[in-house]
């Protein structure tokens, strides 16, 4: 049973049962992939960036995007398209490029821990309080939260389910939702 | 597990924000423009934390605690707040910054 995690000088301590450990690994894994580019990147940072300047994105692929994905990549101006896709252009490979990396740093933490106690770095554990945020974009996304009255609906439907909770997909991906969002809110308050 | 926390409230607005026109004489308008500040502003959603908004505030601006709350206390309150002015391009990073924190922010000309 996880613990809340507290700061210890430079360190960021908390306990985790090895399968909720691997349960946050694997969700932040497939946030990793969902959000890194996949864009026949060729492993070298500079070319990578030269081939990437300038790249206006695909209208097509922009519009058949998965909702999750588009959760986190959003546009960067409300009113003019063209200031959003210029913007887009610009930035987007790059960010793409930093979530995953970001992502990676926080997965390698939890998969090199042993045992019990987690214990993080300052840098690890913002790389984590940041990979969770991206992890809960893309499953409040699955979960359709658009509002509060939806989060509240939702565990209100976990309640009333009872011991049936791991019948009902949704439901189940709404308790790992909810485990990230104690994890993250003991660990923004660790870092605060 | 401990219960959730609350996570911000409301939906976020999809409906673009009302802007008054700017009044400026058409001759010296490019030149305003020039000085023209810009916003960066940060949107409520359903997903993030309070207490993680408060921290990106802190920890990206270098706001006091209270600043920090306060401006995440707009954005849950009122749906948006601005909470960097500045050139355009200056306003691009903060943009993108907040993006990657997984905040949802836009920029715009200050008017």
């Amino acid at each position: 049973m996880a613990t809340a995690f507290k700061r210890k000088g430079s360190r960021v301590v908390a306990k985790m049962a090895a399968e909720e450990r691997e349960v946050v690994s694997e969700l932040l894994t497939q946030t990793r992939q969902l959000v890194a580019p996949n864009d026949g990147a060729t492993g070298d940072p500079v070319e990578d960036m030269m081939a990437s300047i300038g790249r206006t994105a695909d209208p097509d692929e922009l519009a058949s995007r998965d909702p999750a994905l588009a959760r986190l990549l959003p546009d960067g101006h409300r009113e003019d398209a063209e200031v959003a896709s210029e913007f887009r252009s610009l930035t987007e490979h790059g960010l793409r490029q930093r979530k995953a990396a970001n992502l990676s740093t926080a997965i390698a933490a939890l998969d090199a821990t042993r045992g019990e106690k987690l214990e993080l770095d300052l840098g690890q554990a913002q790389a984590l309080l940041i990979s969770l945020t991206d992890a809960r974009l893309a499953l409040g996304e699955r979960l359709g939260l658009r509002s509060d009255d939806d989060s509240e609906q939702l565990q209100h439907d976990i309640v009333e389910a009872g011991d049936a909770v791991s019948d009902d997909p949704r439901l189940l991906t709404g308790l790992y939702y909810d485990f990230l969002t104690w994890m993250q809110e003991s660990l923004a308050h660790a870092l605060l | 597990m401990t219960g959730a926390p609350v996570p911000i409230v409301e939906s976020v607005s999809v409906a673009p924000p009302e802007h008054a026109s700017p009044d400026v004489d058409v001759d010296t308008d490019a030149e305003r423009q020039l000085d023209q500040p810009w916003v960066t502003i940060v949107w409520n959603d359903p997903v993030n934390l309070m207490s993680y908004v408060s921290w990106v505030f802190q920890n990206y601006f270098g706001y006091s605690q209270a600043k920090a709350e306060k401006l995440m206390m707009s954005v849950h309150r009122d749906g948006k707040a601005a909470v960097s002015h500045g050139p355009r391009e200056r306003m691009e990073t903060d943009t993108e910054a907040m993006h990657g924190y997984g905040l949802w922010a836009t920029f715009e000309k200050d008017v």
